[in-house]
């Protein structure tokens, strides 16, 4: 499927998925559309339905309410489809590894491609892990 | 017993005292708790902020917080339930409508059954059985 | 009378927020009841908070919220501080206020731009983001961080202002001040936004008291409550300023009060960054034990007021940790708010009172029992309702 990458390369459409988080990723995420970082010049914009998503952003921690939401999310999403993992939650649980509420493995929810650690990641973090995943369907 | 008007009206319905600047910690009965309440949110006008359940040796207390805006002071009725297996005690979601989020997330934690409640349903794990049952519990080697 | 089932709604639209799930049930076009189920977030910080020690608590206190993200630390010191009744360095004390309202403006900022983007002005959204960012660089210069800033400690502070950074962040102030007095003027002139929110999702004073509503949604319900103002701690004993209160309790009171009290963290802002140039002193009181006993700490965060209660006895660590977000209290106002309003302005009546998930829009699917079952989205329905009313004033 490389000629298929290297089309989605050009102008991704990314859905996101906040389950459970601080919000603040979220925010960080919003940022990028805003005219400091105006992400939407290089063709990537938030779409609002899954079908139409190219890559998913989850962020938080998955709690157990989330946890089928997400699943069936997933599920609905045309692939191939790409998911990214941003901030520290979705990469180690951050500092809520031992609450009784988080998911057990986040890996038999959703399948994670690309992590971008920080908590939050600024936004020129997350604009570097973009060109990753893009130099990444480039090759 | 401190100098204050609500203490002096309460009389013994006030149990022990704990008097700190700007804090007051008391004890109160389970027969005398909606006379209390309505008290301190009728007559003195104060503003129900939270409250608090905690498993604690002699049994479960909840620890009402009601702030007096005029003077920042806080008035904090305490119960104590003896029964740890089955904690029962008077709801004061009819005297204050703002209690019903935060006595059914203490049901939800604790599992203690407030009486008169109007919707007793879990709050933040309704429709999650995959969550253990009351998870601020202490947990007992048995 | 015609029942409404719900979708689950995930955070599906781009203004992320936390998957929020309401039943609300319509008559015709008017909502009669509203019924909320929360629990998506839920992450279970009082059972972690048990486990770890006092200044682990902080850290953790600050994940709760990102966007209220140094009331909750505040809240959290002033609690431990109130079991010793601990005195903190005047230094110390106009940097906590001086973060705490910074947190205050970009948070308002924040809400303006989502309150425009649901009624249909995306240009205020961009606006509103955009002049946001200065005062992320602002907080970056002064914590090192845009946000989750861990300069919160018991007993003061962890890090220090460098003097010669004042003036750009006066200058910053001086921008976000004449900005915010250009959206007074909108709000005042503009005819459309008028008839948008006047009148719209009417908290009445009775059920703000009743309900126990704190914070911007109960003062412009004629509640004049407020912690700063009641419980003055930190430096806002010191400091000249005003809370605004109004009378209405409509959608529009909410957001002139949030424009003012805008105006008035600027000023406070001031009072504190002319001060620090000149009072010296340790940022930091060492306290190296905490005695057993029970501690209530609160602040006023952008949406009300964040409570704190810490039981310690003795160690170091809280053996109970109790917190309250203020919209704990705010959510179950919908009940009274969104009585008798159109479908197409419940959006703009959920989002009024802040809540620090966001609400979700594109809901449900309405079910009405004599034809087939249609899918609602809010977003959709308000815009709509605007672009009505612009038409009517041929704009």
């Amino acid at each position: 499927m490389g000629w298929y990458n290297k089309r989605l390369a050009k102008s991704i459409w990314v859905f996101h998925i906040s389950a459970s988080p601080c919000n603040n990723c979220d925010i960080e995420i919003l940022d990028l559309l805003t005219p400091r970082y105006d992400i939407e010049r290089f063709g990537i914009k938030l779409v609002g339905s899954v079908r139409h998503a190219d890559v998913l952003l989850v962020s938080g921690i998955i709690n157990q309410k989330v946890g089928p939401i997400v699943k069936k999310v997933y599920d609905q999403a045309p692939k191939p489809c790409f998911v990214v993992g941003v901030g520290s939650c979705p990469a180690s649980g951050c500092c809520f590894k031992d609450s009784y509420n988080k998911s057990k493995n986040i890996k038999d929810i959703i399948p994670i491609d690309l992590y971008i650690p920080g908590c939050p990641p600024k936004p020129e973090n997350m604009i570097e892990g973009v060109v990753k995943l893009v130099e990444v369907l480039n090759a | 017993m401190p100098k204050n008007e609500f203490f002096e009206t309460m009389g013994d319905k006030v149990g022990h005292t704990i008097e700190k600047k700007l804090r007051y910690y008391f004890e109160v009965k389970n027969e005398d708790l909606h006379e209390v309440i309505n008290y301190i949110f009728n007559n003195m006008g104060c503003r129900l902020s939270t409250a608090t359940a905690t498993e604690i040796y002699r049994g479960i207390e909840v620890l009402y917080h009601f702030s007096h805006d005029k003077t920042g002071t806080y008035y904090c009725p305490r119960i104590i339930m003896k029964d740890k297996e089955k904690p029962q005690m008077n709801s004061i979601t009819p005297i204050v409508r703002g209690a019903e989020w935060i006595e059914r997330e203490m049901a939800e934690m604790f599992g203690i059954d407030f009486i008169g409640h109007p919707r007793k349903e879990p709050l933040l794990t309704r429709n999650n059985p995959t969550v253990e049952k009351l998870p601020l519990r202490l947990r007992r080697v048995s | 009378m015609s029942m409404v089932n719900n979708v689950p709604i995930g955070p599906y639209h781009p203004l992320l927020e936390e998957a929020e799930y309401f039943n609300i049930v319509v008559d015709g076009e008017t909502v009669v009841d509203i019924d909320m189920d929360i629990g998506w977030m839920h992450r279970g910080h009082e059972f972690i908070s048990e486990q770890k020690s006092f200044t682990q608590s902080i850290y953790l206190v600050e994940r709760i919220c990102g966007i209220c993200s140094t009331s909750h630390p505040l809240a959290c010191v002033h609690a431990i501080e109130d079991i010793d009744n601990v005195e903190i360095p005047e230094r110390a004390a106009y940097i906590r206020s001086l973060v705490g309202e910074l947190e205050r403006i970009h948070s308002h900022l924040l809400w303006f731009g989502l309150a425009g983007h649901f009624i249909g002005y995306d240009t205020v959204w961009m606006w509103a983001w955009k002049y946001r960012e200065p005062i992320l660089q602002m907080f970056e210069i002064i914590s090192g961080n845009r946000n989750h800033y861990g300069m919160m400690r018991v007993g003061g502070v962890a890090r220090d202002i460098d003097l010669a950074r004042i003036p750009e962040m006066m200058e910053t102030l001086d921008m976000v001040d004449e900005k915010m007095n250009m959206i007074a003027k909108v709000a005042n002139d503009d005819p459309v936004l008028k008839s948008r929110l006047k009148g719209v999702g009417v908290l009445t004073h009775k059920d703000a008291v009743d309900l126990c509503a704190n914070g911007p949604t109960a003062r412009a319900s004629g509640v004049n409550t407020d912690v700063r103002q009641d419980e003055p701690n930190d430096a806002y004993g010191w400091l000249d300023f005003n809370v605004p209160v109004l009378h209405n309790g409509d959608v529009y009171d909410k957001f002139v009060v949030r424009v003012l009290e805008v105006i008035e963290s600027t000023k406070i802002c001031r009072q504190c960054l002319e001060k620090l140039k000149t009072v010296k002193g340790p940022i930091l009181n060492n306290v190296k034990h905490i005695s057993p006993g029970e501690g209530i700490g609160r602040y006023e965060a952008p949406r009300g007021e964040v409570f704190h209660f810490i039981k310690s006895d003795g160690t170091n660590r809280p053996i109970r940790h109790k917190v309250r977000a203020p919209s704990f209290a705010n959510i179950p106002t919908y009940v009274a708010s969104c009585k008798g309003i159109p479908l197409a302005d419940a959006l703009i009546t959920l989002a009024s009172v802040d809540p620090c998930y966001c609400c979700t829009e594109r809901s449900l699917k309405v079910v009405d029992k004599n034809r087939d079952p249609y899918k609602i989205d809010l977003l959709k329905l308000s815009r709509e309702k605007t672009q009505d009313i612009r038409s009517e004033y041929h704009v």
